[in-house]
Formats: structure tokens, C-alpha cells, sequence
């Protein structure tokens, strides 16, 4: 398709990127969808709200995804936390049908802002080997902001919280011992499969592609995601190409909306819930302030204390010292700013059992891993217990006010 | 008792910690369900027809043949064919030394899409054969591949001779090339042998479809995640930013610019930097100075770590000033948008799966134990420290004095010091009479 008008874009690639677009997302509406929403139809309402939903949220497991209205409260405080800018969508009615063009507005703004379909086809990601967790699972440690309906009855005894804590430990338990059952079980397979696969850099096969040989009706399946998977990708790329204009047509929705003028209606926040984080993140730097402080003052005094006489060139010396200290602390200041240097993956990696005299290849080496585990999990036992001997302290000073009483700690083990 | 938000607050999250550990323990059993099962002896024969495997094996020597399989006519080629190998191998091995084998001998494949043929094993000449059979059904002398009609074929080895000849094959080369000398069930014996992988592991072989599927799937993925640098993608990023600033300025908003996400996030990295910096204090105070510049060194690193924490605390107040003002609307419901896109656009460029390399399943065990333990570590300190802030001024409030005081001491106690696991003892000193 040529150019035919001096309109920047060529007649027909628009549709072509709305297709491929629409292939790419899950759920993807039709492209007719999308033409409507430009006018503002309420007929492609409800499809965008659900697009929206489907985008904002985890794919729901179990298959049943809430009624409209619930959806659409959702993707609403959603994009409002996300700090979507326009405050037309707050006002959308809750039945879902109308603010088609506010909602692909929305979505080009998604879309604008980040690797959203990268990331939304990371997360239905077809796994062909064996994984294990490592530290990555950041879900599995912090939850969060707990929810706030969970468990909202009344006043508890302090023993339901002593079984509760039980019970987790018990639970952590099982889980690692299941995880070394399984870790030999894949041992097992990978050495018994080994030269079977056509990858040479993998040698052996995972238990997904055994019980496709296994089971040739899941089989069929499994390959019907991979031959999916790999539909989406191509229509990812090929939106990657034309995307521009889209982006030329999403201006002239843009262009076609009202310039708000209605103040703000403020959204009513849930008091209960809210920002526990911030509270707890505060509490931790003000003990450390408090800390710093208390060691750095005597420190200074002391130092000032002893100063005087000491000669031309420790000005010079001086200066190198505090130069060297800038540095340092602005090293620090990046590592939590940049994220750090990670030694360890932030994606699941494919087991592959190697020779260990073999060293060709890209990999990670386990036994490289496991150091780096190690160094953290000893900086995170450090931590625990420096928390646990400061609540002792509080303790025993709280204890302690208390006349007539002996407190007979346990052993340590 | 405690009192009702503290409850709730803290049972919820308990709880959550509960779930997540189930939710991570159901995966676990899954996965050794199905490792247990493929290490069993596999049944034969299983119908794709049928959604369960049938637990006994079919007797049935007429059992209905799975969807693929050859018809009646290709079988009985098969089974000429099957014998004459049998002779030929008997022939060679009185023949040539027993694990040499010319590609002469190898039997073209009366054509690639019959069902199955079977093969002479492949011997060092196999190597130039075997890049040529990964790709496209070969018309080589040397080998033949078997194509994926009917994924059951697979799964059963042939009988006997060719198995233990298979295996020495794979005994002699590190790397055996062709590994199927499979015959169709129905073509060998009417009670086939059971197959177990521990035995016949090597012989499996993917199909087909689905090498080209995997593989086509890798390549995208890594173009997918390979950096562009063509003048459409600047272009389109030009145009991305365009369309944001311009959903900006029409919304008429004069807002902080701060979601609520956003400030999680940076929440999160405060976290962090509290942690690194405590870490280096720690670091600091415990190490002695030998000079009075190591000491200077210690004093200028203290007073700077108190800067920032400084810094830190004042980013923090106005994170919660612009929380607590009307901009940014509700804390997202749930957890809803914990999954959700990052916000700021942070990338990710390599999606592709990285390897991880293990030699021993004792090394595979300690990694994924370091990897459990690091994790519970994790939601041991986060616990502890919402119960610090819970429970800690419950003690402080000393109300009511007297015993249940002293229980909930004990309990605290207990719970923030010992992780739950031990308990003091309190004894009343009372003065004698």
C-alpha cells in the first residue's frame, strides 16, 4: 500500500496494526471494536472494560472472572492508583456501557507508558523446562498490603497468633522437604533422558516434553499453546513495525475529546486499608537515624576533643579521607537507586544437568548461585536477629519496671 | 485479648503468609505427582481417546490403535521389515566387530511419511547425519528419522536384540545420535514391554511438531527482546511521548504527578536503602579503627550515613504528605495490581529463559533449599516486623496490670524474640512474711 494522501500514514496500515495489535493482547477485542471506540459508541464499551480488566489484573485461575460492574470498579481504581490523568474515567457509569473512547484512551496510555505487551505475554508464558524457586518469588515473601477483608472479625486471643506462627513454621517445613524430594526426582529424569534432545546446549529433557510423550492428548495441547504463543509473538512484532501509526491515529481520538472543564470529584478512600508500608518504612528510619546519631555524636566529640597540632599535611590527608567517603556513600546511594547488581536471575531459568567438566555454553552455574544465596541468606539472619535482640531489650526494659518479678529467659539452643 | 484492628491487622497477615505457603505447596505437589508418575512404568498404549490412562495395561491384542498409527497393510511392511533387520543384524554381528556399522547398512525409510521405520544405530558417521535430520526429514543414507505420526509410537522401544544393541551403542558414544529403533506396537509382540525411563529414558525422541514449535518460539522471543534501533522505533517513541504529555495537559489535573503506585514503589526502595545503610553502620562500628585516619574515615562515614538517613526521612514525610492529600485516589483495591504493568516503564530486555547449570541433585537440593530458606527468611522479617510495631506498645501500655499482663509478656516475648519457639518463665519474688 502506497502512500496515496500526504497524510504521514498509508491508507490500510492502520487497520493492519489494530489487527496486530488485537492479536497480541489476550482477550483482544475485534478491530471494529476499536474503530467504534474512536466515536464514542456505547456498543464497544463493555469489550474495553474487560480488556482492561483482563490487562490490569492476573489472569483469574479458576476461569470465573467477576461480573461487569465489579470489573469495571476494579480497572477504575487501578489506573486511578496507576495515576492515570484523566478524571472523565472516574465519573464512567458502573454498568460498564458507555466511555468507549475514554477507555481507549486508556489503554493507549497503558500501552505508551511501558513494555505492556511484553509484559502481558511474559505472564501467559509457555514454560517448556523445570524450574526452581529462588528469590525471585518476591510474592511468596511479602504479600503486601493485606486485604482488607480477610479474617475482619473481632478482638483475638494472643495463643490464635502463637498457633498461627506454628503453623507457618510447620508449613515451611513440608515445603522444603517436598522441594528436595522433587529436586532428586528431577535428577532422576534429567540423567535418564540425557542425549534425547534435539537442543544440544540442553542434552537432556524437561518433565513438561516427557509427558508430551507421555500423553499425547496433553500433548496436543501443550502444542496448541506453544503454535498460540507463537501467533501472539509474531503479531507482536509485526505491531512493533507498524505502530506509529497508530499512535498518529490515537492523536486524532485525542484531538476529538472535550477539553475538561468539571472539577475534580475526589474518589472516597478506604480509611482501614492504606499506607501501612509507608509507616512501617518510616519507624525503620527513624530507629536507624536515631542509631547513626547516637554513635556518630560521641564519635565527633571526641574527635574534636583530640584535635589540634596535628600538621600541614593531614589538611591534605583530610581531604582525600572525605573525598573517599563522598564516593562511598554515593556508590551506596546508587546501589538501592539502580536496584543493584543482582547476582541472582529475576526470571525462572531451565534446569539443565550438566557435566560439570563441560564449561562451553551460556548458563548460570549452580554452585555460583548457591554462594550468592548464602552471603544473603546470612545478611538476612543478621537482620532477623538484630531485630529479635532489639525487641528483648524493649522487653526487659518494659519487664523491668515491674517489681518482684524474676524472668527466667529460656536457653538459646 | 487483643484489640480489634491490632487482630485484624495481624491475623490478615499471617494469614497471607499461610496462603502463600499453600498456594507454593499445592505447586510442589503437582509437580511430584507428575515426576513420580513418568518415573513409574509408563502403561502402553493409551488411547488419546481416552482423558485418563487406564491403570492396567491393554491385553487386548486388537486394541484399538491410536489415532496415526499406520494402517494394517503399512504393519505388515513393517514387520517384513522388522525381520530382515533381524537377519541383517545377526549377519553383521558375526560379520564386522560388534559396534561397527557402515551406513551402507542403514535402511532408507521406504519414505518419511510412512509411520515408522526402524534404523540401524548410527555410528560415528551419524554425526553429519544427524544436524541433516534435525532439520527436515533426511533422505540421507545413514539414518532416518521418525516423524511424530502418533506420539504413542515414541514411547514404546522395540524388543529386545535392537534395545540391548541401542544401548551400546550409547554405551560406546557419549553423545548416541539415533535412538528410536522403534517399532509400532502392533507390529512387535503382542504383550509389548513395559517401558520405564529409567531403562529407556535415551530412546524417547520429541516429535517433530513440536521441535519446530519450540524452537520457532525461542527465535521470537529472542527478536522479540532483542533492542531495536530503527528509525520506526524512535519514531514510535517520540509518538509515545508525545501522546502522554498531551493526556496530560487535556486532563487539566495540576496534580503531584505521584500515583499511588508509584509511591509504593518508592517506599520500597527506601526500604532498601535503610537496609544497605544499616548494613554499612554495622559495618562501621564493629570493625576498630587502627590510626586516627581509619578513624576520621569511621566518624565522616557515620555523619554521612546520618545525612542521608536524613534525606530519606524527609523524602518519606513527603510521600505521606502527598498520601494524605486528595491527589491520587484510592489504594488499589486487593492486590490486584500487584501483577499488573511496572509502572515508569522499568524494562526488563531479556526475556529469554536463561539455563541454569547443575551437576549433582545434591547441588540442585542445596540451591533450591538456600533459594526456600532465603524466601522464608524474607517473610520471617517482614512478620516480625509488623508484629514489632503491633504488639510492642500493647506491652508499653501496661493495661491491665497484673496477670494477664504478664501472660501477654510472656507471649510477646515468645513471639518477637524467639520466633515462637520458646517461652520464658516468670517467677513473683515474693518477699517472705
Amino acid at each position: 500500500m502506497g502512500r496515496r494522501r500526504r497524510r504521514g500514514y498509508a491508507v490500510g496500515a492502520l487497520p493492519e496494526a489494530i489487527a496486530a495489535l488485537s492479536q497480541t493482547l489476550p482477550a483482544g477485542p475485534s478491530p471494529e471494536i476499536f474503530r467504534r471506540a474512536k466515536f464514542d459508541r456505547p456498543e464497544a464499551a463493555p469489550a474495553l472494560w474487560q480488556l482492561l480488566f483482563r490487562v490490569l489484573s492476573p489472569p483469574p485461575a479458576a476461569g470465573a472472572s467477576p461480573a461487569l460492574g465489579a470489573q469495571v470498579r476494579l480497572v477504575k481504581s487501578a489506573l486511578c492508583s496507576q495515576g492515570y490523568p484523566r478524571r472523565v474515567l472516574a465519573q464512567l457509569p458502573e454498568d460498564g456501557s458507555q466511555g468507549s473512547r475514554e477507555l481507549l484512551l486508556a489503554l493507549a496510555w497503558l500501552l505508551a507508558r511501558g513494555p505492556l505487551l511484553e509484559h502481558l505475554l511474559a505472564q501467559t508464558r509457555v514454560w517448556l523446562g523445570d524450574e526452581i524457586p529462588l528469590c525471585q518469588y518476591e510474592a511468596l515473601a511479602n504479600p503486601g498490603p493485606p486485604a482488607p477483608c480477610q479474617e475482619a472479625d473481632g478482638p483475638v486471643d494472643i495463643r490464635h497468633l502463637q498457633w498461627l506462627m506454628g503453623k507457618l513454621r510447620f508449613r515451611w517445613r513440608d515445603l522444603i522437604t517436598s522441594q528436595q524430594e522433587l529436586c532428586a526426582l528431577l535428577g532422576k529424569i534429567h540423567s535418564y533422558t540425557r542425549g534425547c534432545h534435539s537442543d544440544r546446549s540442553l542434552g537432556h529433557l524437561s518433565v513438561a516434553e516427557i509427558q508430551l510423550l507421555r500423553d499425547p492428548e496433553g500433548g496436543q495441547q501443550l502444542l496448541q499453546r506453544l503454535e498460540s504463543e507463537n501467533t501472539r509473538l509474531e503479531a507482536a512484532l509485526q505491531w512493533r513495525r507498524q505502530e506509529l501509526v497508530f499512535w498518529q491515529w490515537m492523536d486524532t481520538v485525542l484531538g476529538s475529546c472535550r477539553l475538561e472543564a468539571s472539577p475534580a470529584t475526589v474518589l472516597p478512600r478506604d480509611p482501614a486499608s492504606g499506607p501501612g508500608e509507608l509507616e512501617l518504612v518510616a519507624w525503620e528510619l527513624q530507629g536507624l537515624h536515631g542509631e547513626l546519631q547516637g554513635a556518630a555524636e560521641p564519635r565527633r566529640a571526641a574527635w574534636e576533643a583530640k584535635a589540634g597540632g596535628w600538621g600541614p599535611e593531614w589538611s591534605t590527608a583530610q581531604r582525600a579521607i572525605q573525598e573517599a567517603v563522598g564516593r562511598d556513600l554515593a556508590a551506596l546511594q546508587r546501589a538501592w537507586e539502580q536496584g543493584g547488581a543482582p547476582a541472582l536471575p529475576h526470571r525462572p531459568c531451565r534446569l539443565v544437568k550438566r557435566d560439570a567438566r563441560a564449561v562451553e555454553g551460556p548458563g548460570l552455574w549452580a554452585a555460583e548461585l548457591t554462594g550468592a544465596l548464602r552471603i544473603r541468606e546470612s545478611r538476612l539472619e543478621a537482620v532477623l536477629g538484630r531485630l529479635q535482640t532489639r525487641c528483648r531489650q524493649e522487653l526487659a526494659r518494659l519487664a523491668g519496671a515491674e517489681p518482684g518479678l524474676i524472668w527466667i529467659l529460656p536457653s538459646s539452643r | 485479648m487483643l484489640p480489634a484492628g491490632c487482630s485484624r491487622r495481624l491475623v490478615a497477615e499471617l494469614q497471607d503468609a499461610l496462603d502463600a505457603c499453600a498456594e507454593r505447596q499445592r505447586q510442589l505437589e503437582r509437580s511430584l505427582r507428575v515426576s513420580r508418575r513418568l518415573l513409574r512404568t509408563w502403561e502402553p498404549a493409551e488411547t488419546p481417546a481416552a482423558a485418563e490412562p487406564t491403570p492396567e495395561p491393554e491385553t487386548d491384542e486388537e486394541a484399538p490403535p491410536p489415532a496415526g498409527t499406520p494402517s494394517p497393510q503399512d504393519l505388515r511392511e513393517l514387520e517384513l521389515l522388522t525381520q530382515a533387520l533381524e537377519k541383517a543384524v545377526r549377519v553383521r554381528k558375526g560379520v564386522s566387530k560388534a559396534g561397527e556399522r557402515h551406513g551402507a547398512l542403514s535402511l532408507k525409510s521406504a519414505a518419511p511419511s510412512r509411520a515408522a521405520t526402524a534404523s540401524a544405530p548410527p555410528r560415528t558417521s551419524g554425526q553429519a547425519g544427524r544436524q541433516a535430520s534435525e532439520t527436515k526429514p533426511p533422505r540421507g543414507v545413514h539414518q532416518t528419522t521418525v516423524p511424530a505420526r502418533g506420539l504413542p509410537e515414541c514411547r514404546l522401544p522395540s524388543v529386545g536384540d535392537r534395545t540391548r544393541m541401542g544401548r551400546g551403542a550409547s554405551t560406546t558414544k557419549p553423545r548416541p545420535g539415533l535412538r528410536d529403533q522403534q517399532i509400532p506396537p502392533l507390529a512387535a509382540p503382542r504383550a509389548p514391554e513395559a517401558f520405564t525411563l529409567k531403562e529407556k529414558g535415551s530412546l524417547l525422541k520429541l516429535p517433530m511438531a513440536y521441535r519446530k514449535a519450540a524452537s520457532q518460539n525461542s527465535r521470537l522471543w529472542a527478536q522479540l527482546s532483542s533492542p531495536q534501533t530503527s528509525d520506526s522505533k524512535d519514531a514510535a517513541s517520540m509518538a509515545k511521548t508525545q501522546f502522554l504529555q498531551k493526556m496530560k495537559t487535556t486532563s487539566g489535573r495540576p496534580g503531584s504527578g505521584l500515583a499511588a503506585a508509584e509511591v509504593e514503589a518508592e517506599a520500597g526502595l527506601l526500604r532498601k536503602a535503610c537496609s544497605l545503610m544499616r548494613q554499612r553502620m554495622e559495618e562501621v562500628l564493629s570493625a576498630d579503627p587502627a590510626d586516627r585516619m581509619q578513624e576520621y574515615h569511621c566518624l565522616l562515614t557515620l555523619e554521612g550515613l546520618q545525612a542521608i538517613a536524613g534525606q530519606c526521612l524527609h523524602r518519606l514525610q513527603e510521600l505521606r504528605a502527598a498520601m494524605a492529600g486528595q491527589q491520587l485516589g484510592p489504594w488499589p483495591e486487593g492486590r490486584c495490581c500487584r501483577a499488573s504493568v511496572p509502572c515508569g516503564g522499568r524494562t526488563d530486555p531479556t526475556w529469554s529463559p536463561q539455563l541454569l547449570l547443575y551437576s549433582s541433585p545434591e547441588e540442585l537440593q542445596s540451591l533450591s533449599v538456600l533459594g526456600l530458606r532465603v524466601a522464608m527468611l524474607d517473610q520471617q522479617i517482614h512478620l516480625q516486623k509488623v508484629l514489632m510495631a503491633d504488639l510492642l506498645p500493647l506491652v508499653g501500655a501496661r493495661e491491665p496490670p497484673g496477670t494477664p499482663w504478664l501472660a501477654l509478656c510472656r507471649a510477646v516475648h515468645s513471639l518477637l524474640c524467639e520466633g515462637g519457639e520458646r517461652f520464658l518463665t516468670v517467677l513473683r519474688d515474693e518477699p517472705a512474711d
